[in-house]
């Protein structure tokens, strides 16, 4: 699963991957280049010759010119590929959570489902801009090195060659190893981050409950372990390295000697510049193996943000098999619409008990109906159920005549309009939060929304009235204004059904008695579901009563 | 750089394992330039004049590949000691001061932002500062190597490393810092627009608003992108630019191996040369880009140091410990957030000691502005508060805070287990006490029926059980203090109303010694009460029970 989800990236991203491996070939190529000029040019100093040969130095010359342009393309490809393929996760992401829509958050807290958005998306560049090249170049670039040095000097392709077959081995013997344990300690270091934010962001409730001094003891302590388990697995980490470093050296070393002995015999010019040209590609041949180990952080990074993304629910297979134009729309008339629910059953988990058991009851046209009952009880499981938000596993929901298993989840909130217990601000001005529900009405029905959900009353206090900003990083408003916005949102809408969660949980006795006034208003002429606790709501002019407990309706109340 | 100097402070204590890990480095580049040396004097030698011994090669060999592990091991282990350091330093500074008030101001981002900028400084030593010190060491080497065959050569090459290694890192460093803190504030605007997204799930799709919650998340996206491509473009453009110089010292070197321009060397020598101006040419490489993070990390560091000195400065701490009596008593107390607009004005009360007390109003009277000032998380502009009849403001913070147990509305759970939850790090309270105080708060029952117990794991901020639960665990904690007041800010908050029915119940039941101040909106008619106040535009009314 896991695996086939990276095979996927991989092969999203397998064009930009292809340039930026066969740019690092030709990069090789003008370093073998480079080498063999340079090395071209020492021979002649080394054999004595005095006439000065221009030929090798602008060969030189051009080919630095050539790297230095293939390096800066290489960089500016690993850029827009790191770019693009992030554009396409985050892309990919949001298709999948607005697929699964608002249930998601019974799943995943929002500021998490936000991180994956964000950080863990973030998170992944260096893994396509560089680990996908670098794995795919490593092997080629490396025994193309070694086959071109035994073409000048069979003795010194030969060692190095040697040397190049000693690495897989290395890495057999602490390849599994290192990565094990680098894994555990990526993983470690991220928990620790996450330790300290999350101590950071509760720094009041331990400061003010007298305990900062033995917490800040705890978190060096965490750090101290940190580092001694991390020291414990770079100790062998460091070993891969200096593996790399002990065949490098021993090529070096090893040529080195076993030419420098053959050179004492005289020699050519020619002969001269394959053994310095040999030498100098000894760094060449390991070069594309230490950028694989420099990016296996990056290679960490993809199965850990894998596994974020596998663990999002499923998505919900499409039971909608019927053309929906055909169908005919919900009926409304000037009191509402009306709302059957037959028999709905529904559970979040497979080893919990259902939180909807065989659930039946009626709204007519024009009917309100308070839904109560303790927490838990299954009241916002059965009011997502209702907005569209969650299919029953057993049982039909109608609207407005029509069931609902045949309306796409987009037409069912059409009809619809919801208030929780606290809206959601958007960051922006408060004439764009209220407008956010109907982005096309004009002012008179603006001002006539402000009027009924008594926004006016408020207004004058704000610094920028309508335009004053609000939400993250704006004017706070009080639970009360907030929920009025609300109440706007839903005149705006002008939706037959109405939906309410607790407006009313978070306010004081005063503010929810403007607000209940306000809500009066908004029942007008349409069907009303409404979960409440509050004895307040018994004189808004409710028809039904219905009560819930432990998943199931035991007792519909008829009110005059 | 003044700056970084509370950061590098933090380092002081660490010096003998920065120094090692420096030390360690420094000799390594030594063992690579031998090592290169010896490779290009031997190979030189052997063609030159015949005469020739390894033993040198292969001990630069060895030393090289054994200093480099070692410099890897020493360096790291020093970054982990200040990243450590550094972590326990900020905590330590935001829980002087600024913390209680940013909390009761619920700025979570902000903080989180902070902990990203500390993040960011990790790679100051190892990154940035360890291959700018090698660099220092290494010029000299390479310049007494050159200068001894040719004064222009060596002078070209000064020139070549001294642009790449110092003034290009420089000016990278002031570009980027003059770009400001652009980056980041894009990337927190995607983050923001992110977190509508998820958070308003519900409100987008009820109100079809889904495709423009997507547009903005994608602009937002587009301005981060934008700006970190100009930063991605700046990087390889100075990088180009620093191969490229080093590049052309190589090209000086060969030059006058080949006779041109400068005066040709002895064969060995040249040999010896090139190897060594080429070792150290690739080990400066990067510094140019190193410059550039170092321009960001200034930023982040102004950011870090701008809240802990607020912090330093507001913080002003009594002598005295607390008495042994809680009366609490205030006099004539006004009191504002900001200047202009007074929360508090004139108010007085007192509450002895097993009183219990309710304050009411509607939100944002500053009814918590009280509990702030009684646990010293503010200071009255007029009037006095005193405890036990001495005033707090002579009595040491933590004084006050041992004897007043608060709960706050946004009272934070860890991502840690229930017991460590409720004991916050002490020690000393057994099974039975934290299993009695869950009774108290009604929700021993469910951590009865979790299969770990106390030690589930509740999730981050408590994501994993309902709020009406979270909320409990809260209580259960404040009820575990030793503390004989009890401040409660709006128990209530996240419970359905026979829980909270329950809940003010039980706190009847506790021991009559204890002081209780209940902090709410509304009356449920179960309190059993002494004094009932209420606050309206900044004055306490007192009412007849």
């Amino acid at each position: 699963m896991l695996k086939g989800w990276i095979r996927q990236q991989n092969r999203a991203n397998r064009s930009s991957t292809i340039s930026m491996a066969l740019m690092g070939m030709l990069n090789v190529g003008s370093g073998v280049v480079l080498a063999w000029n340079l090395a071209a040019i020492l021979a002649e100093l080394l054999t004595g010759r005095t006439n000065v040969n221009y030929t090798h130095l602008i060969f030189f010359v051009c080919a630095s010119i050539v790297r230095v342009i293939l390096g800066y393309l290489q960089e500016i490809t690993a850029l827009r590929s790191g770019e693009k393929a992030r554009k396409r996760l985050r892309r990919a992401l949001l298709e999948r959570f607005f697929t699964q829509g608002p249930s998601l958050l019974r799943y995943q807290h929002s500021a998490a489902l936000a991180s994956m958005l964000t950080d863990r998306v973030e998170a992944l560049e260096g893994y396509f801009s560089r680990w996908l090249p670098a794995s795919a170049l490593w092997a080629i670039a490396q025994w193309f090195v070694v086959v071109v040095v035994f073409t000048q000097n069979k003795h010194a392709g030969l060692i190095l060659g040697g040397c190049c077959l000693i690495l897989p081995v290395f890495q057999a013997v602490f390849g599994i190893a290192t990565s094990i344990a680098s894994r555990r300690q990526f993983m470690a270091m991220n928990r620790l981050q996450v330790r300290f934010l999350d101590r950071i962001r509760g720094i009041a409730t331990i400061v003010l409950s007298g305990n900062a001094e033995r917490d800040a003891q705890a978190l060096g302590q965490a750090a101290e372990e940190l580092r001694k388990r991390t020291m414990k697995v770079l100790r062998v980490a460091f070993l891969t390295s200096a593996a790399t470093d002990i065949a490098m050296i021993v090529a070096l070393v090893w040529i080195v000697i076993d030419q420098g002995q053959q050179l004492l015999h005289g020699n050519s010019s020619a002969h001269v510049t394959g053994i310095i040209f040999s030498v100098l590609m000894v760094p060449e041949a390991f070069a594309p193996f230490r950028a694989l180990s420099a990016a296996y952080q990056d290679r960490a990074q993809i199965s850990s943000t894998g596994e974020a993304i596998q663990k999002l629910p499923a998505q919900p297979k499409s039971t909608l098999t019927v053309d929906t134009k055909a169908l005919k729309q919900p009926q409304r008339n000037e009191n509402g619409a009306s709302l059957e629910v037959e028999h709905v059953c529904y559970r979040w988990l497979d080893d919990r008990p259902l939180a909807l058991d065989h659930v039946s009851f009626n709204l007519e046209s024009g009917d309100i109906a308070l839904l109560e009952g303790p927490s838990g009880a299954g009241k916002s499981t059965l009011i997502e159920m209702i907005l569209g938000f969650i299919k029953p596993l057993q049982g039909h929901l109608r609207f407005g005549g029509v069931d609902m298993a045949q309306l796409h989840p987009s037409e069912v909130t059409r009809h619809i309009s919801w208030i929780g217990q606290k809206p959601v601000l958007f960051a922006g001005t408060l004439r764009e939060n209220i407008l956010f529900a109907s982005p096309d009405v004009d002012e008179e029905q603006l001002q006539a929304a402000l009027e009924a959900s008594a926004i006016t009353d408020y207004l004058p206090m704000l610094p920028d009235g309508l335009d004053t900003l609000i939400g993250e990083g704006g004017f706070g408003l009080s639970g009360g204004q907030a929920q009025r916005v609300a109440i706007a949102r839903a005149f705006l809408k002008d939706a037959p059904l109405l939906i309410m969660d607790e407006p009313t949980a978070h306010l004081d006795p005063a503010t929810e008695l403007e607000i209940l006034q306000a809500l009066k208003k908004l029942l007008k002429g349409r069907t009303a579901l409404i979960s409440t606790h509050s004895p307040q709501f018994h004189n808004i002019g409710e028809t039904k009563r219905l009560i819930m407990q432990e998943g199931r309706i035991v007792s519909q109340e008829i009110s005059s | 750089m003044t700056r970084l100097a509370p950061f590098l402070n933090v380092w002081k204590k660490r010096w003998a394992r920065l120094l090692l890990g420096l030390t360690l480095a420094e000799l390594s580049i030594c063992a690579a330039f031998l090592l290169m040396g010896q490779t290009g004097s031997r190979l030189g030698a052997a063609t030159a004049s015949g005469a020739v011994g390894f033993a040198l090669l292969r001990w630069a060999g060895s030393s090289r590949i054994l200093l480099r592990y070692f410099e890897r091991l020493a360096t790291h282990d020093a970054t982990f000691h200040v990243l450590a350091d550094i972590r326990v330093w900020f905590y330590r500074r935001l829980a002087q001061g600024a913390a209680a008030g940013l909390g009761f101001r619920r700025s979570g981002d902000l903080l989180s932002r902070l902990v990203s900028d500390v993040q960011s400084l990790d790679s100051l030593y190892l990154r940035i500062l360890v291959p700018i010190l090698t660099a220092f060491v290494s010029l000299p080497i390479v310049i007494w190597l050159v200068v001894k065959n040719s004064i222009p050569l060596a002078i070209s090459i000064a020139v070549l490393f001294i642009i790449t290694a110092f003034l290009l890192p420089f000016f990278a460093a002031r570009i980027a810092y003059r770009w400001g803190p652009d980056l980041q504030t894009a990337q927190a605007e995607l983050n923001n627009q992110a977190l509508d997204l998820t958070t308003g799930l519900r409100e987008l799709r009820i109100f079809n608003r889904e495709a423009t919650a997507k547009e903005k998340l994608f602009a937002s996206e587009d301005t981060f992108y934008r700006l970190q491509h100009r930063q991605g473009m700046a990087m390889a453009h100075i990088h180009a630019v620093s191969l490229f110089l080093t590049k052309l010292g190589v090209i000086c070197v060969l030059a006058a191996c080949a006779g041109i321009v400068f005066p040709r060397p002895q064969a060995v020598m040249g040999m010896t040369i090139l190897f060594v101006v080429m070792t150290a040419l690739d080990n400066i490489v990067d510094l140019p880009r190193a410059g550039l993070i170092l321009g960001q990390v200034r930023h982040a560091a102004e950011r870090v140091s701008e809240v802990t000195m607020v912090s330093q400065t507001s913080h002003q701490d009594g002598q005295n410990s607390a008495p042994e009596g809680y009366e609490i008593e205030f006099k004539n107390v006004s009191f504002g957030w900001t200047d202009e607009r007074p929360v508090l004005n004139d108010i007085s009360l007192r509450l002895r000691e097993g009183e219990r007390a309710a304050l009411i109003g509607p939100s944002g009277v500053g009814k918590s502005s009280l509990a702030a000032l009684l646990l010293k998380v503010a200071t009255p502009q007029r009037g006095s508060i005193t405890l036990g009849g001495g005033n707090i403001s002579s009595m040491r913070t933590d004084a006050v805070r041992g004897r007043i147990a608060w709960l706050s509305q946004a009272s934070h759970l860890f991502d840690d287990t229930i017991r460590a939850n409720l004991l916050l790090g002490r020690t000393n309270i057994s099974d039975d006490e934290m299993w009695s105080a869950l009774e108290q708060a009604q929700i021993a029952d469910f951590v009865r029926s979790l299969p770990e117990g106390l030690d589930a794991w509740i999730g981050e901020n408590g994501s994993k059980i309902s709020g009406g639960q979270g909320r409990r665990i809260a209580l259960a904690r404040v009820l575990l203090s030793k503390a004989p007041v009890l401040v409660l800010d709006e128990p209530g908050t996240g419970l359905d109303l026979e829980t909270e029915k329950a809940f003010l119940k039980t706190l009847n039941g506790l021991e009559q010694s204890r002081t209780i101040l209940l902090i709410t909106h509304r009356l449920l008619g179960v309190e059993q009460l002494d004094h009932l106040w209420t606050l309206k535009d900044g004055s306490l009314a007192s009412h007849r029970l």
